[in-house]
């Protein structure tokens, strides 16, 4: 299978008062096309700092320093790969939302609290169907033409001009600053919430012609979710990023939620990189997985491969911290705490907790290595 | 909503009530024979004081002073304004449009350069910009409204002589003096009265008298607007669904105008009540030092020479403007933040 995402060597820091945060050191994962790929570690060990960076949503004081995140747009064409770190912000833009999406940890936070869900998801289409919104609004005025009121009649010649082939034209462009002329957009809003109720009520909600024009604090944390969900699936993207998209929810919602995208994956979503410090769900969902320790990559292997054999003294504590079947006795929480990424352990961040560790681990940072078919470690022991 | 509105104004009965019998509570702090002192002019006349504290019941028991005050006010009657040595009444109509007018001008730019202005420093956090502001911020906050009234007298009236302080030049009061049949007073403002009468000279003349002060009322009452937006800015930029935004490819113009600012804008509605406050207190300084005879120059003659009719009425005045205001702002917080609902 060929990749469709790849970061090499990605470093991200974040400059705060207390010092510089090294939160990324070195972050190489794959992601290929058609898999799900989990990513699992603790709390505060970068996962979402990994794929904030690949989407280059860092905000101040991060700042990405090094590496390359590589997307095989094409799948015909294995060895084209563009590095979106090498993107202009314009360039950018149009990826997000379009060829990657995104959904997030909290759905609470994760929705503008004063717009209604309808208009949030009508701006996925917004931003990126431009030209075809503009279509459907033009074929609809031939059939009836009050139908956008004062806006259509007015803007007819916007319209046609945006359903043509480059919705980019300077013209539009200025229209949209001046305070007037942006109402030419209104039909493009119309057609846009159209949309989004159609894909608000594939995703399993009721009457999405009322939910539409709710606000979020009237849904429930799952609706919220699925908003979140619509937004970032209303484009069909080649990959689906879910950062922790079903931790904040209760035990039912996140079963509904995770069924919800192992729907998606078979018939809509290509690839998924999903985060989550639950590893019943990655046992559940994910094809490979990628374990992270504070912004380090510890192991990489596939499912089956890691839950019977994890090679990492790291995935080794992890998997053994979590409740099994029929064991008896207490958890092995894992010894120590998590490292400051301002001062890091030298070596291999884990040292300070590992009870397996060498002299050489004190000094060197271990590699990822290649162990077996498609399993990687990166440890001294190996 | 309704209900809301009125059981607000309803409010406002109470709100007067207290404020009257502070007020009253203060002024009785002052000897009978220093409060009938107010009414003579001169030190000859001394020796009425007695007859004048005598015929207007100045040493009456306070609860019967009051409710006589409070019944000729139910009538309608606010009394007599030595200051202004008219009633009242007729003295707040004279005065009123003056305040009302610099605060026209003043308001729209406060909150526009506010919002502008905090937007800009917010989303550009740490550059020239962002200082640059901040320090604007800092010398409209700190230096005494006065003070840089005094200094802009100095300088554009003292120095270059472009500026003059009062309401309108005395050679347009003249004509208008000589005048009265070609100019009416629609309003009593007199930029909006020139427009209204088709007189640019009366307008150009009322607007240039109107820079200094605006200018003045506008830098003392903007700094905290534009502090408040600015932190608003950069809280909500930090916010999850900022990154929700970002990641469903908006512009970065989308998501300060589109997306945090609606947000940013709930803190500074918070504040609006502190910055009606501010106007307030701008005006009396503005209006003593550019001797605009408004209501804030009234007030501040009045509570010099212990003009008790005055000092209560405007004082009754300025509760309702506070909570007419704190109406407003509430209803403003409704239509921008659809989590509060008016009950
Ligand atoms: N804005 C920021 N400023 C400073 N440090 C940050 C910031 N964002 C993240 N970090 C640091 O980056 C590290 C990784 O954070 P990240 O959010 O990626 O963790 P995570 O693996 O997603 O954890 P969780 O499971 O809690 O979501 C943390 O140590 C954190 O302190
Ligand atoms: S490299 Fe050393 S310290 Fe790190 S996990 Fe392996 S053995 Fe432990
Ligand atoms: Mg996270």
């Amino acid at each position: 299978m060929s990749a469709i995402l790849q970061t090499r060597n990605l470093i991200t820091n974040f400059y705060t008062y207390e010092g510089v945060v090294k939160a990324l050191n070195n972050v190489s994962i794959t992601v290929r096309r058609g898999e799900t790929f989990g990513l699992v570690g603790e709390s505060g060990c970068g996962k979402s700092v990994t794929v904030r960076s690949i989407m280059r949503v860092i905000s101040a004081p991060g700042k990405i320093e090094g590496g390359q995140v590589l997307f095989f747009r094409d799948e015909a064409k294995p060895d084209e790969a563009e590095d979106l770190l090498q993107k202009n912000e314009a360039d950018m833009q149009a990826l997000r939302g379009d060829t990657i999406s995104m959904i997030f940890q909290e759905p609470n936070a994760a929705l503008n609290p004063v717009m209604t869900v309808g208009e949030q998801v009508a701006e996925s289409f917004l931003f990126h169907r431009t030209a075809s919104l503009a279509r459907d609004a033009v074929a609809r005025m031939q059939d009836e033409p009050g139908a956008y009121g004062l806006s259509g009649r007015l803007f007819k010649s916007f319209l046609q001009k945006a359903a043509g082939q480059d919705p980019r034209l300077p013209m539009l462009k200025i229209a949209d600053r001046l305070p007037l002329l942006r109402r030419w957009r209104k039909p493009l809003l119309a057609e846009a919430l159209k949309r989004s109720v159609k894909i608000i009520g594939q995703l399993g909600i009721a009457n999405p012609e009322e939910i539409i024009g709710r606000y979020p604090h009237q849904l429930s944390g799952g609706m919220k979710q699925r908003i979140v969900i619509a937004i970032a699936l209303a484009c069909q993207p080649d990959l689906l990023i879910a950062d922790e998209a079903t931790s904040n929810l209760d035990v039912t919602i996140q079963a509904q939620i995770l069924d919800l995208l192992h729907q998606l994956k078979k018939t809509t979503i290509q690839s998924i990189l999903l985060i989550t410090h639950d590893l019943g769900v990655v046992a559940e969902t994910c094809d490979r997985v990628g374990v992270m320790y504070a912004g380090t990559v510890c192991e990489v292997a596939p499912v089956r491969a890691l839950f019977e054999k994890p090679l990492h003294p790291y995935s080794a504590a992890l998997l053994n911290s979590v409740p099994k079947l029929h064991q008896k006795g207490e958890l092995a929480a894992i010894e120590g705490s998590v490292p400051n990424l301002v001062t890091p352990p030298t070596g291999c961040r884990f040292h300070p907790r590992c009870d397996k560790a060498l002299e050489i681990c004190l000094q060197k940072n271990p590699e990822l290595k290649r162990m077996a078919q498609d399993h990687f470690v990166a440890c001294h022991l190996y | 909503m309704a209900a809301y509105i009125i059981r607000r104004l309803f409010f406002l009965l109470f709100v007067l009530f207290g404020v009257s019998v502070l007020i009253f509570g203060l002024m009785m702090t002052f000897s009978p024979e220093r409060r009938a002192a107010a009414y003579i002019t001169s030190p000859q006349q001394a020796k009425d004081i007695p007859r004048i504290v005598e015929q207007l019941g100045l040493d009456d028991p306070v609860y019967l002073q009051y409710l006589r005050w409070v019944g000729r006010v139910a009538q309608g009657n606010l009394g007599w304004s030595l200051v202004a040595s008219s009633t009242v009444w007729d003295a707040f109509w004279r005065y009123f449009p003056t305040t009302l007018e610099l605060n026209l001008f003043a308001a729209p730019l406060v909150i526009l350069v506010g919002i502008w202005l905090g937007t800009l420093a917010g989303v550009n956090r740490d550059t020239w910009l962002d200082h640059a502001t901040r320090i604007f911020a800092i010398v409209g906050w700190s230096l005494p409204t006065f003070l840089f009234a005094l200094v802009l007298l100095m300088v554009f009236y003292g120095y270059f002589n472009i500026f003059s302080p009062g309401i309108i030049s005395d050679s347009v009061q003249l004509w208008l003096a000589d005048h009265p049949d070609q100019f009416t007073r629609y309003t009593g403002m007199y930029t909006i009265d020139g427009l209204l009468n088709g007189n640019l000279r009366v307008f150009a003349d009322a607007l240039a008298h109107l820079v200094l002060p605006v200018i003045t009322q506008v830098i003392v009452v903007v700094a905290l607007l534009m502090r408040v937006m600015r932190s608003g800015m950069i809280e909500e930029m930090g916010k999850d669904y900022v990154i929700t935004a970002r990641a469903k490819g908006a512009d970065f113009r989308t998501i300060y105008h589109k997306h945090a600012r609606k947000n940013a804008l709930i803190p500074v509605i918070t504040v609006a009540g502190q910055l009606v406050a501010l106007s307030m207190e701008g005006s009396i300084a503005v209006e003593v030092i550019f001797n605009r005879q408004g209501m804030g120059w009234w007030l501040a003659g009045s509570a010099t020479q212990l003009d008790m009719p005055v000092l209560m009425s405007v004082c009754l005045f300025i509760g309702v403007v506070f909570v007419v205001a704190n109406l407003i702002i509430d209803l403003m917080y409704a239509a921008i933040d659809p989590r509060i609902r008016l009950e």
